[in-house]
């Protein structure tokens, strides 16, 4: 990535030393962020796991997408409104 | 939501790839929507105040707007997870193109299709050496093979979250609607797309206009070897052929459309101003060129503007901010198009809104009003933006 051309008026300091873009002040926040993230993808892996089994169980079928909204909306809630 | 692709190289999902997918899409969805209105409310509440106290006025273009973003809490949090989120996309498809190589290639070589690679071709740095949308080995993954155009396909489905349609070709249905409704004379009988990947923004021409040899070119081998085999897969007889779009090998005045959908930011200015120069040179007289491209940020506010530029610096989409600072009637002037042949539009998504809607925003001559209202990606509903000219 680091060889690819910015446009003209790209301010210093957006990138590391390979062309990754940073965000914040310290940098290893960037890669906790990423960390979190997949943290919570593996869990919902898990939880359609569950509700796979509980359905093969006889439980009645749950909305996917609807479970996964209210999951996602109640895990990132402490980063609502920054 | 993410999409199930309605064609034979739909992935055969697992369980755990189906729900990761899902995942994608639902964090995307949330950033999107949820994180960028917290963005645009920071923007308000703390960027603006802040810059027009040490320069005097608010920000007055997307790179101000930028800078004066930078660093805020609601921007680090929202770029950092949008990226993030982006690498997700691609990440989630892989192993399912992995494991499944071998059965799409067995499908693609018994669907046939139309393709024709040219070895010689020097593949420019924007297509094979830029991890365009951070998307690993680009364009050129995997070479000639089905790869960077199964990566592309299906990570396309979980990115786009259902507003590009079943088979990721709204852009494509929506645009040749508009143009069969607003110019009902008009009847390409060859049409070239440029840029076209893997064909699904460019099959709706075929529909639209069944009669016209449809040829498809792209500089990257592999995803016109998928798109190749896709098409034929659907029934459409599409020719995909490895070629330059600044480079056209085609005598002048071969083609009645001249067409290319989210391509032209993808090229260097210079590369740019050629492919339009070719558009003209290969159009024939009546002939018409159409892009379907992001809006300029002329037409927008500084943070719309920014909004959008964004990909420019944090998506590997380096030449997108330089060409939506660009003027599109006047690129289309230098290619040689008269600046009275020059129009522009939006025109709803016709999987969202249906063709009713297309035919009375023609009716009303809604289309033509471009600007903030209908080209922000924070504007109401899903409005596509295209500009182009008619060769005389």
């Amino acid at each position: 990535m680091s060889e690819t051309p910015r446009p003209d008026d790209t301010p210093p300091g957006l990138y590391d030393e390979t062309g990754n873009a940073r965000f914040f002040a310290e940098p290893a926040m960037d890669r906790f962020v990423a960390v979190v993230m997949n943290m919570a993808q593996e869990m919902w892996v898990q939880e359609e796991r569950l509700l796979a089994l509980e359905e093969a169980e006889g439980s009645a079928p749950v909305d996917r997408e609807a479970k996964l909204k209210a999951f996602i909306d109640r895990l990132f809630a402490p980063i609502r409104g920054a | 939501m993410s999409v199930e692709l309605q064609h034979p190289m739909n992935p055969h999902k697992t369980a755990d790839e189906a729900a990761r997918g899902r995942f994608v899409s639902g964090m995307r969805s949330l950033i999107l929507n949820d994180l960028a209105a917290d963005l645009k409310v920071a923007y308000d509440r703390r960027a603006v105040p802040a810059w027009q106290r040490s320069h005097g006025a608010p920000p007055q273009s997307s790179a101000e707007a930028h800078k004066a973003l930078r660093g805020d809490p609601a921007f680090n949090i929202y770029s950092a997870m949008r990226v993030q989120a982006q690498k997700m996309v691609w990440a989630s498809v892989a192993e399912s193109v992995e494991r499944e190589a071998d059965r799409l290639g067995a499908a693609a070589r018994a669907a046939g299709g139309r393709v024709a690679l040219n070895p010689t071709l020097d593949v420019p740095k924007n297509v094979g050496a830029i991890e365009v949308h951070l998307m690993p080995g680009s364009y050129t993954r995997g070479g000639d093979s089905l790869e960077a155009g199964a990566v592309y396909d299906r990570g396309l489905a979980v990115f786009s979250m259902g507003l590009m349609g079943t088979n990721l070709d709204d852009i494509g249905l929506s645009m040749s609607c508009y143009i069969r409704l607003k110019y009902p004379d008009f009847a390409p009988q060859s049409i070239l797309d440029t840029g076209t990947t893997i064909g699904h923004n460019t099959l709706p021409w075929k529909l639209t206009y069944p009669d016209a040899e449809v040829i498809a070119i792209d500089a990257a081998p592999g995803v016109l070897v998928y798109g190749a085999a896709r098409a034929a897969m659907q029934g459409q007889d599409v020719q995909f052929v490895q070629m330059c779009a600044d480079k056209l090998d085609y005598p002048d005045a071969s083609f009645d459309l001249v067409w290319s959908s989210m391509f032209l930011h993808e090229l260097s200015k210079k590369q740019r101003a050629a492919a339009l120069a070719e558009a003209y040179r290969v159009l024939k007289p009546g002939g018409l060129m159409l892009h379907m491209e992001l809006p300029p940020n002329a037409e927008m506010s500084a943070f719309d503007g920014f909004y959008l530029d964004w990909d420019s610096w944090y998506n590997e989409e380096p030449y997108y901010k330089g060409f939506r600072d660009e003027k599109p009637p006047e690129l289309c002037a230098a290619a040689g198009f008269a600046p009275t042949d020059y129009f522009q539009f939006v025109v709803p998504s016709i999987g969202i809104y249906g063709e009713q809607a297309i035919a009375d925003l023609i009716a009303s001559e809604a289309a033509e009003a471009v600007g903030q209202a209908t080209t922000g990606r924070l504007a109401e509903g899903v409005m596509w933006f295209g500009f182009g000219a008619w060769k005389k």
